[in-house]
């Protein structure tokens, strides 16, 4: 499953989701929340097994929906949690449920930014390396590049790229 | 590949921890002096987390995408 995942994320998490999401939808109406909060549900485990599966090496021995579902049961009970908190709160009109704690690092939406402003080929080949955990093999195929090495090559230049933009962040930071 | 792309590649490896022993104290020394090295692997490292956050945001608008298709 897990490998099915990363060499074809598109219909391997639609079969996922086809058979979740409905059985979370069920658990979780019957727990107070509504479709919506089931669906959040759903794909926030998803992507917590996608990571899990790329960056920690994951694989399930139980089914992939037995474990989906019990990160789904631990996130509704903490998001349940929350929610009660937060009712208590405004009831003894104390506002100041967040704290505002400073934020020293660079913000996500301006370091996505730079990702964006890589162009569709550096984007496409970073990202799918990086994040969604596939072979240079593979890569190189659905690029049109001859060779894993030629792939190897073009994905060290467009992290160097990347390197450089995002540094010009750091060290604007610091000037200011 | 150019000296330049041999870096980056060495301080990838680096950064996972994955160069021979010997050569992963020697690019920690050289860290340890080379203030232009340790921008670079700042930067690196930067750029890794800038695609971590590219990519959930990807995953996101898929799921959401599957969603509409299966059961919207």
């Amino acid at each position: 499953m897990e490998a099915a995942l990363l060499t074809d994320r598109a219909q391997t998490l639609e079969r996922i989701y086809a058979k979740t999401y409905p059985m979370v939808r069920h658990y979780v109406r019957e727990h107070g929340g509504s479709d919506d909060d089931a669906k959040d549900l759903v794909q926030e485990a998803l992507i917590t097994y996608y990571e899990k599966v790329v960056f920690e090496q994951l694989t399930l021995t139980a089914s992939v929906t037995t474990y989906l579902m019990g990160i789904c049961k631990n996130l509704w009970r903490q998001e349940l949690a929350k929610r009660a908190r937060q009712t208590a709160l405004t009831d003894t009109h104390a506002d100041l449920a967040e704290d505002p704690t400073p934020d020293a690092e660079p913000p996500t939406a301006s370091l996505m930014a730079f990702v964006e402003q890589l162009g569709e080929t550096c984007k496409s080949i970073l990202v799918s390396f990086y994040y969604f955990g596939q072979r240079l093999e593979q890569i190189a195929t659905e690029h049109g590049y001859r060779s894993v090495r030629s792939a190897t090559v073009q994905k060290f230049k467009c992290l160097e790229r990347l390197r450089r933009a995002v540094s010009h962040l750091t060290i604007e930071q610091f000037k200011s | 590949m150019r000296p330049l792309l041999e870096e980056v590649h060495l301080l990838e490896a680096y950064a996972e921890g994955t160069l021979p022993e010997e050569q992963q104290l020697d690019v920690a020394v050289r860290l340890l002096w080379d203030r232009d090295l340790q921008q670079k692997l700042a930067g690196q490292q930067l750029a890794y987390r800038a695609l971590r956050l590219f990519g959930r945001r990807q995953l996101r608008a898929e799921l959401e995408a599957i969603h509409v298709r299966l059961f919207g």
